[in-house]
């Protein structure tokens, strides 16, 4: 390392911290999608009872992923975790098209949701690597995405299993840490 | 520094001057040594580290030895080392039983992991005949009203089909869940009715997975060596594996409502707590773990 990039790094800010909430049914694929950014391993994944929580950096920010159970039975304690939210990430598991409805629903009233106002989401079309994967086109008009205008929001296809897809939509995430409208 | 400058000597040099020393002196060789001074699975232990460190290519392959071949592996061995029959007529049988211990334990492992990767697969008659099986031990006055179907949530499944909640640990997770109901029937209705709990409840089924995964990363990471070389005196098993399952299920259940935690959401805290309090007690060389009823 020269002098020159030390005293680059002396210089430049601490990085921003961002509260980023992983969202989404069960068997959406949030945990290998959490996995997938901290480069874990994620061949022994269980279902999540209760919540998983990891850091990572990206590009001068530090993420603090939450990721929370998506069983029904826990999805009342979502709202404990709405607080100071920087950044929404939905998750949806595209081959599951029996479940459509009931995804769409809980989007639709997270998205009510006061302590979550302006916060932007991302919506992840996960399992595209299946072949029965509904393109993200088609989950977006099933969910009437084009109707949200409170808050910015992106769609974006993607493996979490593969990793193909993810970095684009964390780029999103990181050009739009700061679009909360306050 | 100091400690890695000493490995490296000991390991290169003084470990070989010793070895020759009390060769010199006691007229046996390190196996036979370690027969004379140590039991259980400690014995099992330290032979398997002679037998690993060794630079000759005999004594090195016998901790892969397959279970047909043990016999003349020990015989190989025993010409290597010059050991008299005769003089030492215990060696043989002391030897045998180290082997196949150390290498049932890697056999157990590729055994384990090979049912892991099996994915839950419904089209195979097999599988699900098991998951009904389960449903059936748990639940044996409530009839399940169809295959897919909310009631799975009653004995801790997270939706409507119990098959995406088995993930990474496959067919393996529905194993154990089996063997424990079936096993011990008594105490998998108490927890399930425990697990139930409005304020202190989990999810029967999850959990169970969960720690299944424990039971598999701990073998998988050597940690069950002293629990299995104490606890199984020849080739250790599924079974045996099944059973360490069975004894996390039933302690982990105690150890849940000791504690008294918050909510649910704090499980993944208290799975760590419990996970590193077993890995103390499989620390202790004389460890014996046993599920007491």
């Amino acid at each position: 390392m020269g002098l020159l990039s030390i005293l680059r790094k002396l210089k430049s800010a601490p990085d921003q911290e961002v509260r980023i909430l992983l969202l989404g049914l069960d068997n959406a694929g949030k945990t290998t999608l959490l996995k997938q950014l901290a480069s874990e391993d994620i061949s022994h994944i269980t279902p999540t009872q209760g919540f998983n929580i990891k850091s990572v950096q990206s590009q001068g920010f530090k993420l603090n992923v939450w990721d929370i159970g998506g069983q029904r039975k826990i999805r009342p304690y979502w709202r404990n975790y709405f607080e100071n939210t920087d950044i929404l990430i939905y998750v949806i598991d595209s081959a599951d098209r029996k479940r459509f409805e009931e995804t769409g629903q809980e989007l639709a009233e997270l998205l009510e949701e006061e302590k979550l106002s302006c916060v932007p989401v991302l919506i992840f079309a996960n399992k595209q690597d299946l072949l029965t994967a509904a393109p993200a086109s088609e989950i977006a008009e099933g969910l009437n995405l084009h109707t949200i205008r409170d808050r910015v929001w992106q769609i974006q296809s993607c493996s979490a299993l593969t990793g193909e897809g993810v970095q684009d939509g964390m780029n999103w995430v990181c050009k739009n840490v700061n679009a909360k409208k306050k | 520094m100091f400690i890695s400058l000493w490995e490296f000597f000991y390991g290169n040099f003084f470990r070989y001057w010793m070895k020759w020393i009390l060769r010199q002196m006691t007229g046996k060789c390190e196996l036979q040594r370690i027969f004379d001074t140590c039991v259980g699975a400690q014995r099992t232990h330290r032979i398997e580290n002679s037998l690993t460190y060794s630079k000759n290519k005999v004594l090195q392959e016998a901790t892969h030895v397959m279970q047909s071949e043990v016999d003349k592996c020990i015989e190989d061995i025993m010409k290597e080392k010059n050991i008299n029959p005769e003089k030492d007529s215990s060696f043989k049988i002391c030897m045998k039983a180290c082997l196949l211990q150390i290498s049932g334990y890697k056999q157990l492992y590729v055994d384990v992991e090979n049912e892991r990767k099996k994915p839950y697969d419904s089209d195979n008659l097999q599988h699900e005949k098991l998951l009904l099986k389960l449903w059936h031990l748990l639940m044996p006055k409530n009839k399940l009203k169809a295959r897919i179907s909310k009631q799975w949530a009653d004995i801790g499944f997270q939706g409507d089909d119990p098959k995406t909640d088995f993930r990474g640990m496959g067919i393996l997770g529905l194993i154990n869940l089996v063997y424990f109901s079936e096993n011990y029937t008594t105490a998998a209705h108490q927890i399930l009715s425990r697990s139930n709990h409005p304020k202190l409840g989990y999810s029967y089924a999850i959990v169970g997975i969960n720690l299944t995964e424990m039971a598999y990363s701990l073998l998988k990471s050597e940690a069950l060596k002293f629990y299995l070389y104490n606890f199984v005196p020849g080739i250790p098993t599924m079974e045996h594996f099944h059973q360490f399952y069975c004894y996390l299920v039933y302690e982990f259940d105690k150890f849940w409502f000791e504690e008294e935690p918050e909510s649910i959401m704090y499980f993944n805290l208290y799975r760590e707590k419990f996970h590193e309090k077993i890995k103390r007690l499989l620390l202790d060389s004389n460890v014996a773990l046993t599920l007491k009823i």
